[in-house]
């Protein structure tokens, strides 16, 4: 029974150091800086659960990375106005594709769902009001630098 | 359980099957500024693709003429986002001919994905 327990608070111990830890949105939002003319900015974010909190596949954008799917974190890439498509690769790649007008922030959920052997992230386009709510409590975590 | 384990098999084992949606390429005429017609829903309706994916259309959302595919006009959702999933998710634009809501257009991919069957909205 001990040995069970201690199991299972490794377990937690574990996937919470899988948790985004960086600048809360909230913190953040107003330090953000201003677009450029020309181009628009992509949020990309995952709620903080301990479901599949070991998926943590990187985020490409038209094929280049730009971030990675964290539990409880978000980070946003600026890019210039036109077609986009994001894309995630486990065991499957999931994609969404979308358009992007010069001085429009687009909102991108991703979360995890399971598979036969592994589990996949999947994308989710979400409006301002929601995906606002949702970020407010998620942590910055670091784009990969583009180059 | 050992009942069930089979069951959760297949169902997980569908669950990483779902079609993409289907759609072809389609050249996108942009609207004109005074042509900026708006629709305003009044009753809900289902959209439904030929995978069998249905997506609602929220009572009062409202969509904005932006321009044209071969296949009618285009209409984009005004202070929303609206998207169809299949295997993946595409943004997509309400297209309408003669009244009746044919299909989708896919921005981010320049292509049209056809409803299975057409659908009149009911606008204010």
């Amino acid at each position: 029974m001990q040995t069970a327990r201690l199991f299972v608070i490794g377990v937690f111990a574990l996937l919470a150091g899988c948790a985004a830890t960086g600048v809360k949105y909230t913190e953040m939002k107003a330090s953000v800086p201003a677009l450029k003319p020309g181009e628009g900015r992509i949020y990309f974010y995952r709620s903080a659960s301990m479901v599949g909190a070991a998926i943590q596949p990187e985020i490409k954008l038209n094929g280049v990375t730009v971030g990675s799917s964290v539990p409880g974190g978000f980070f946003f890439v600026d890019r210039p106005a036109g077609n986009y498509e994001a894309s995630a690769a486990t065991e499957v790649e999931r994609k969404l594709t979308f358009t992007l007008a010069t001085g429009e922030t687009k909102y991108v959920r991703t979360y995890p769902s399971f598979g036969v052997t592994v589990g996949r992230i999947n994308f989710e386009l979400l409006n301002a009001a929601v995906a606002e709510a949702q970020l407010a409590p998620l942590s910055h975590t670091a784009p990969t630098p583009s180059h | 359980m050992k009942r069930l384990a089979p069951a959760l098999c297949v169902a997980l084992s569908l669950a990483g099957c779902a079609s993409d949606v289907a759609r072809t390429p389609a050249r996108f005429v942009p609207g004109a500024d005074q042509q900026s017609a708006v629709l305003r829903i009044r009753e809900p309706a289902s959209l439904t693709l030929p995978t069998g994916y249905a997506r609602p259309i929220k009572r009062g959302s409202v969509w904005r003429f932006v321009g044209a595919v071969p296949h009618g006009d285009v209409f984009q959702p005004v202070g929303d986002v609206y998207t169809i999933v299949g295997a993946n998710a595409h943004e997509a634009y309400l297209v309408l001919a003669s009244g009746l809501v044919v299909g989708f257009y896919l921005p981010g991919e320049a292509a049209f994905a056809p409803l299975s069957d057409k659908v009149r909205l009911i606008t204010e």
